[in-house]
């Protein structure tokens, strides 16, 4: 290799990974990217849809994302959204209880519900107050 | 014209190099491997969840959750030979391709990681480059290269550099000087760390004690625009490089106490790698053990 490939080399993977900024910040990809995941105005209430334990003394349990289908946080979900898109939050329901079903830590969840919950996110992190919550699908957790 | 050339061709020793190759291919080999059985997880996802991006827009469907795998392991193995510098020319190219598939193909699913991106263009990089003419299964090449090995740590750097200052530019595009009041910075802490905790996930050890105080986000949004300007300093010298990656590191340090969100790649300083004298533990470590079978044939 000489000085002017290697020049080619340098400025063709420079160009590429600087090249986002010509998109649209909104638009990602990978691996170029415009890097913007931090950059966008967000309130602090959040609407969002997940999945609940439900003890038999009415007890919620937050189940880890890896029961919904991807241990990100983010790419669960994407799962979750997608269902309720489809309509298959029922079918989802029953997947995430089959396998709360075999898992020890989760022993007390006797069922499972998807919710569409609205929280203002300082208040829950801060101050333990919880938003409103609207079932959507619900399923029991058979052993 | 001659003194960029001779700036960014300034000699660096092949063994810098080589070790900055080991040090960032068993990143990625270690990467691909813990992340293998989530891969063929998430390739399994049914179909409505494949959103394609980069790379893998080639493809119109999924690939066979099996087929996925097969393609994991095999970049595995592909970077197994980048690390320990086997028929570099032929297989560093082919395991940079096998990488930037098998990590394109993971960010396929509907959400888009940004953990990884810096990693891919490191490894695409090196390949590019006579990478293993030291510290390497091949023979050592007669003659050094003749455009020297200090252009591809300088190229690497100035990667990094781009990619941190496409993050502060999209924050001043998007959200204007607005962005240093703090309070943008706050909501999205505050919004990231409420779907971890929905969704059963750790939420960031500070969080909540710096959530009730938005003020103080502004110190933090300041420092986090000056270290993406700023970061074109590190191609400056070699000291205010290092002194602008250990800001960086405790920048993302800060990530990780405020948001859980783990950079692994610069957390381990792997990123910063071409910033160092990356050669200094391996030269160390071989002198002592040629000095060990010395005493041992005496």
């Amino acid at each position: 290799m000489n000085r002017v490939a290697a020049a080619v080399v340098s400025i063709a993977l420079l160009a590429a990974t600087a090249s986002p900024v010509l998109r649209k910040p909104w638009e990602d990809g990978f691996p170029l990217s415009p890097y913007a995941m931090f950059a966008f105005r967000r309130p602090t209430k959040l609407t969002m849809d997940y999945p609940l334990g439900l003890t038999a003394s009415g007890q919620r349990r937050y189940l880890s994302p890896w029961i919904i289908g991807s241990t990100e946080v983010l790419q669960a979900l994407q799962v979750i959204a997608r269902a309720k898109a489809a309509r298959t939050l029922p079918a989802l329901c029953t997947t995430i209880a089959g396998r709360v079903a075999v898992l020890d830590e989760y022993r007390d969840v006797v069922s499972i519900t998807i919710v569409t919950g609205t929280h203002d996110a300082v208040d829950f992190l801060v101050r333990d107050q919880l938003g409103t919550e609207q079932q959507r699908a619900r399923c029991e957790v058979k052993r | 014209m001659k003194r960029i050339a001779d700036w960014w061709f300034a000699p660096a020793p092949a063994e810098r190099l080589a070790a900055v190759r080991i040090i960032v291919g068993t990143f990625a080999l270690a990467w691909v491997l813990i992340r293998i059985r989530e891969g063929y997880a998430v390739a399994q996802l049914p179909a409505e969840n494949f959103r394609p991006t980069g790379v893998v827009l080639l493809l119109e469907a999924p690939l066979p959750p099996d087929l996925a795998l097969a393609i994991s392991i095999a970049t595995a193995v592909l970077l197994g030979a980048f690390v320990v510098g086997f028929r570099f020319r032929v297989l560093a190219p082919l395991a940079a391709v096998a990488l930037l598939w098998t990590l394109t193909y993971r960010n396929s699913w509907g959400m888009i990681f940004h953990t990884e991106n810096l990693l891919v263009l490191h490894v695409i990089a090196l390949a590019c480059a006579p990478a293993a003419d030291a510290f390497a299964i091949d023979r050592r090449p007669a003659q050094p290269a003749a455009i020297g090995y200090g252009w591809v740590l300088k190229l690497m750097v100035a990667l990094t550099v781009v990619t941190y200052v496409l993050a502060g530019i999209a924050k001043l595009r998007i959200a204007g000087m607005d962005w240093i009041d703090g309070e943008q910075l706050r909501n999205q802490i505050a919004v990231d760390n409420l779907r971890k905790a929905l969704l059963g996930d750790s939420i960031a050890p500070l969080a909540t004690q710096f959530l009730d105080h938005p003020s103080e986000f502004t110190v933090f949004s300041i420092m986090t625009l000056v270290l993406e300007f700023g970061s074109p300093i590190a191609l400056v010298g070699p000291r205010l490089g290092r002194l602008w990656a250990l800001a960086a590191w405790g920048f993302h340090l800060g990530v990780v106490l405020l948001m859980n969100i783990w950079f692994l790649y610069p957390l381990c300083g792997v990123a910063y790698v071409a910033l160092l004298r990356a050669e200094r533990p391996f030269s160390w470590a071989i002198g002592r053990y040629r000095r060990w079978r010395g005493m041992l044939g005496t």
